[in-house]
């Protein structure tokens, strides 16, 4: 790392504050990772990071080297397009994961309740859930204990 | 034409035309043989025209710088005893050729055999003009090779494969004898050059190193001429065509080792240990031979056991360390080849019109075929020593050299009766030859109504013949001159007085021709009770098959002592391999510390950046992570991993390294789909199931770890003290100040891949082209193990769904969820694709290049497989990872050779600047393209790898059955 010389306090003041809000916002959205209870809310909470943080870090990168070469400088726009893209693909392949389990998984639980008729036999279930998700009505999907079984293992 | 373009056209001419017979259509059989006997002939003019160079004593050489380091040089170089040996290659070969015009039939893959044959015309003529020890091995083996190949031409017959297979066998472990003998007369003379070798012969036979030397090359010589105890593959390669037969194991291919020992005759002879190997060897052999072919049932084991024999007879006369004996030698060297290449192809015509070889089976076939008849008789009576024939000649100098007396001992004694024993022999088998084949009551039976063969099949027979005549009759006129010639070569100013005449008076060896012929006909006699009786072999011997030893060795040797030593040695377990990787690299470490100290210099190492820390603390908890979960939760310890090399990158870019920031964060995005493909078929492992283990099995994790940690620490502290301590002066200055003058670029890394180091960067894509075949040919033949052969958990259950009501095909499940993110994956894979040309073209003045650019693209075609799925891919996109390699190291390599075009040497890069619309100024160096084949072999190897894994997935594997597992796999596998 070598330090920077030549950029007018102006830039450097607001690059400082955009990084600092960036990073905050990022960390925010680690915390919230760590602390939320079920997946559902902690798959929220990165995308304070993906949005408004790395917004907020492209901004301060576009006034830095802007300030620095004087000249506009705009590749980060590309980056902010790339993002938005790309980031939904990850979020809704690992939401839909986590459905297609739940939903499988809130089968057997129905059955184990059906025979059982205990509270306690919740904790016997491999993936135990705080939170049980509302079902969701898929295309061509069915709905939990209508009747349909899952491959026995 | 001047000696060197004689010598090298010679040389070269029967290859190039062997390359354009391997290109001609499979049923251009007329035109084939048109070029190979083109070919020939020509080969024969140019030999013919040496003559004159090389009478009385002459040498032609041409030399030619090879590896001036090293002392060697190419050097071809013909005298008149070498002269001898390519007029016997080319003028048989062109007979041959000839002859296998008619022989082989419309059926067979012509291309092959004439390809193959002028091939070994090639190599043949290779030896025989070689001027440098090495060089003559090098031509040695390659006669050895196309022999293989041609001896196993009929390769769909079972037969054939062992014949060849066993003649390689014996010959090339000859050859490998030969070269380590070579190397020491070499060492012995301080020259591998020919002509120094044999003008130190004293040196040579005084030196302590005489004896190994000797006993490696005769191996090699004795191999190759099958002699006794190496005699029994040449009646094994009689399974090859007859042609072959003729040329290869009458002529040329076994002559070479006899070849050999005349050619260093000058050099090694003359001591008591030639005497006694080469003598005793030749007069086994000679003896033995003979004795053998009496018994044989099929014409051509005949011929090859007499062949055998009468070879064993020319080393007899070489190992009698006497000139006259050594002229005799080759003397009969021109007469065998003649009568026995005769006598092969007279063989061949009975095969080829009769259909059978059986001498069982034929009788009475003069009446057929009465001029092919009168011509194998006259050659075999040349076989026989009959007089007014060359035979007689070279057998009476032979009897007239074992009378006399060399050394008094009982074998000297001895010689001349064994010697007219095994005349007796050879004029028996030749009577049987004659007598079961060609009288006796008309065959019946035969697979074919014999008749005359066509007229151009029997005419090299027929001139063959006419030599023997010729020579037989009037020798000092037709062959004195060439044998004088051949013989000075060999024996120099030492070339004794003889006379070539066909009387000499009465004298004892002429009874012992006399009594040769009676004897012979009374064994004949004799015998012919036994032989009529059919059966297979010679009385008391015919158990006791060499072959049959050879083959037991063999089995020994390759398959129970390599199975004991894999037993003893080798291991199927990864972690015992990685134990002795890991630990021998440790000990080779320690040991070159030992006794010295590790100099670490603390002072260098600059004050630590808490962000610096921070994240290498990051990424060190990932790796210990990783390593803790690595062995039940392998999905977790993956994500990990693919943290700390995330880390890694980071370290780059803070370092100042952006391309290999930018490299190591693809390699980690490609790395963690190929682990990922591969975690589906590594076997389950479920925690807790082996709580309660062993003391012996934690004993050895903890010892595993221990290793782990030392060599880990040991391997951290070695690139500490590495890089902490003053970087020495090295090339890499010169790299800096260089890479835009004479690179044209400003980006020094891709500067030193594509240009400074371009032969490199060209191995190493060699390499990475190599291990992608490599990995698909092992996946090819991937046996999962048996619990991971079912689909996964996930896909039971979305298949499961599936096949539900409301019933739907299957993979829906999987297409409905992966819709949206399905579009915007393939929606990429266009940018990606510009992203790597980007990254390709401004690889040579800013981070990228061919290889970031490689992996760039295999990334987007990685997305689009995940998108849509295989099957989904390859419906619309040929992806032929194999061609994209061999494309990439066409072009590369293509780049390379083009700076040829300009006299500039290999791979030399011309770098400019263009002017180009829209884009502007852009760098246009010769070594993009070589850039531009970098990337397209590393998109090639790439996907070659990764499809090869990811199509493990939809292939249908069998669960290996009980019986499978149990036998043991044969080695003849396919």
């Amino acid at each position: 790392m070598t330090p920077v010389t030549g950029l007018p306090p102006w830039a450097a003041l607001l690059t400082s504050v955009l990084v600092l809000l960036g990073a905050g916002l990022a960390l925010t959205g680690s915390l919230g990772l760590l602390r939320f209870n079920s997946f559902y809310e902690r798959v929220h909470a990165p995308t304070l990071a993906t949005t408004l943080g790395a917004g907020c870090v492209l901004i301060a990168s576009m006034v830095f080297f802007s300030a620095l070469q004087t000249r506009p400088v705009v590749h980060e726009i590309l980056i902010a397009i790339f993002l938005t893209l790309t980031t939904p693909v990850a979020l809704m392949l690992l939401v839909r994961a986590a459905l297609f389990r739940d939903r499988i998984e809130g089968q057997a639980y129905d059955e184990v309740k059906a025979r059982a008729l205990s509270a306690d036999k919740r904790a016997l279930l491999p993936h135990h859930r705080a939170i049980r998700p509302a079902p969701i009505d898929l295309p061509g999907g069915h709905h939990p204990g209508d009747g349909h079984e899952h491959d026995p293992r | 034409m001047s000696n060197a373009t004689l010598l090298i056209s010679l040389t070269i001419l029967p290859f190039a035309g062997s390359l354009v017979a391997a290109f001609l259509p499979a049923n251009a059989r007329n035109i084939e043989a048109w070029l190979s006997g083109l070919i020939a002939l020509s080969a024969l003019i140019l030999t013919t025209a040496c003559y004159w160079s090389v009478t009385a004593g002459g040498v032609m050489r041409y030399e030619a710088q090879w590896l001036p380091t090293l002392g060697l040089n190419f050097i071809l170089r013909m005298d008149g005893f070498a002269w001898l040996f390519a007029m016997l290659v080319t003028g048989i070969g062109l007979l041959v050729v000839l002859y296998a015009r008619y022989y082989m039939s419309p059926q067979d893959p012509v291309p092959r055999f004439f390809s193959f044959f002028l091939a070994f015309m090639g190599a043949m003529l290779g030896v025989v003009l070689a001027g440098n020890l090495i060089q003559l091995v090098f031509f040695w083996e390659l006669t050895g090779l196309f022999s293989f190949l041609l001896i196993g031409y009929w390769h769909h017959r079972a037969g054939a494969r062992d014949g060849a297979r066993m003649a390689l066998t014996v010959t090339a472990t000859g050859g490998l004898c030969l070269l380590a003998g070579m190397l020491i007369l070499g060492h012995v003379v301080g020259s591998y050059d020919l002509d120094e070798v044999l003008a130190a012969g004293e040196l040579i036979r005084s030196h302590a190193l005489y004896l190994p030397a000797l006993i490696l090359i005769l191996l090699g010589a004795l191999t190759k001429s099958a002699q006794f105890p190496f005699h029994f593959w040449l009646p094994q390669a009689m399974v090859a065509p007859t042609p072959v037969s003729a040329y290869l194991h009458s002529a040329t291919l076994v002559k070479a080792g006899v070849f050999l020992l005349a050619r260093l005759w000058p050099a090694l002879a003359g001591t008591d240990a030639w005497l006694w190997i080469v003598g005793m060897s030749g007069l086994v052999t000679f003896v033995l031979g003979a004795y053998l072919a009496i018994f044989q049932q099929d014409l051509k084991g005949l011929l090859a056991y007499s062949t055998i024999s009468h070879l064993g007879l020319i080393t007899l006369l070489l190992g009698l360390n006497t000139p006259l004996a050594a002229v005799a030698g080759i003397f009969h060297i021109i007469n065998h080849a003649t009568f026995k290449a005769s006598l092969f192809m007279g063989a061949g015509i009975i095969d080829h019109e009769t259909g059978t070889r059986d001498i069982r089976r034929l009788s009475g076939l003069y009446r057929f075929m009465p001029i092919t008849a009168t011509l194998a008789m006259v050659a075999a009576a040349a076989m026989a020593g009959v007089p007014l024939l060359n035979g007689f000649l070279s057998k009476e100098m032979f009897f007239a050299e074992t009378i006399a007396a060399h050394d008094g001992s009982l074998v000297d004694q001895t010689l001349p009766l064994v010697a007219t024993l095994a005349g007796m022999f050879s004029v028996a088998y030749s009577l049987r030859f004659i007598h079961e084949t060609f009288f006796g009551p008309p065959a019946v039976a035969l697979p074919r109504v014999p008749h005359e063969p066509p007229r151009w099949m029997r005419f090299p027979v027929e001139l063959l013949v006419v030599a023997c005549l010729v020579v037989g009759i009037i020798p000092e006129l037709t062959v004195g001159p060439v044998l004088e010639t051949a013989a000075y070569a060999v024996l120099g100013p030492a070339l004794p007085q003889y006379n070539l005449a066909v009387w000499h008076g009465f004298t004892l060896p002429l009874l012992m021709s006399v009594a040769a012929l009676l004897g012979g006909a009374l064994i004949y006699r004799l015998l012919r009770e036994h032989l009529l009786g059919g059966v297979e072999g010679p009385p008391l011997w015919r158990h006791l098959k060499s072959q049959h030893i050879f083959e037991r060795v063999l089995v020994t040797v390759s398959w129970r002592w390599a199975g004991a030593l894999k037993n003893l040695l080798g291991t199927r377990h990864l972690q015992v391999q990685l134990r002795l990787l890991v630990g021998t690299a440790l000990i080779a470490a320690l040991w070159s510390l030992y006794g010295r100290e590790l100099a670490v210099d603390h002072t260098a190492s600059p004050a630590l950046d808490p962000a610096f820390a921070l994240l290498w603390t990051v990424g060190a908890t990932c790796a210990v992570g990783a390593a803790c979960l690595a062995k039940y939760h392998r999905l977790a310890a993956l994500i990990l991993v693919g943290g700390a090399g995330l880390v890694t990158s980071i370290t780059f870019v803070w370092l100042s390294a952006p391309d290999l920031a930018l490299t190591q964060l693809l390699v980690e995005i490609v790395t963690t789909v190929l682990i990922l493909l591969g975690l589906r078929w590594l076997p389950k492992r479920i925690e807790g199931i082996d709580s309660g283990a062993r003391l012996r099995i934690r004993a050895r994790r903890l010892g595993d770890l221990a290793l782990a940690l030392v060599a880990g620490s040991g391997l951290s502290l070695l690139a500490y003290a590495v890089m902490s301590r003053p970087a020495p002066s090295s090339i890499s200055r010169f790299f800096l100040e260089h890479a835009y003058t004479e690179g044209g670029g400003t980006n020094v890394v891709n500067v030193i891949l594509v240009d400074f180091r371009g032969f490199d960067t060209l191995g190493e894509i060699t390499v990475l082209g190599i291990v992608a075949l490599a990995v698909y040919a092992l996946l090819r033949r991937f046996r999962p193990a048996s619990d991971s052969i079912d689909i996964p958990e996930q896909q039971r259950l979305q298949n499961a769904r599936d096949a539900a009501p409301p019933l739907r095909p299957p993979g829906t499940t999987l297409t409905d969820y992966l819709a949206i993110p399905a579009v915007i994956m393939q929606l990429m894979f266009p940018f990606i694709g510009v992203l790597a040309m980007f990254l390709l073209i401004r690889g040579h003045n800013l981070p990228g290049g061919g290889f970031i650019a490689g992996i760039t693209m295999t990334v987007g075609l990685l997305l689009l497989y995940i998108a849509g799925g295989i099957r989904w891919v390859e419906a619309r996109l040929h992806v032929r990872p194999v061609r994209w390699i061999a494309m990439g190291l066409l072009l590369a390599a293509g780049t390379g050779v083009g700076a040829w075009l300009f006299s500039y040497p290999f791979l030399t890069s011309y770098a400019a600047h263009a002017e180009l619309p829209v884009i502007g100024r852009a760098p246009l160096a010769s070594a993009l393209l070589f850039d531009l084949g970098v990337f397209v072999l590393v998109v090639g190897a790439m996907a070659l790898i990764l499809l090869a894994l990811a199509h493990q997935s939809i292939r249908s594997h069998r669960t290996p059955s009980a019986k499978a597992t149990v036998t043991p796999p044969s080695a003849g596998e396919t």
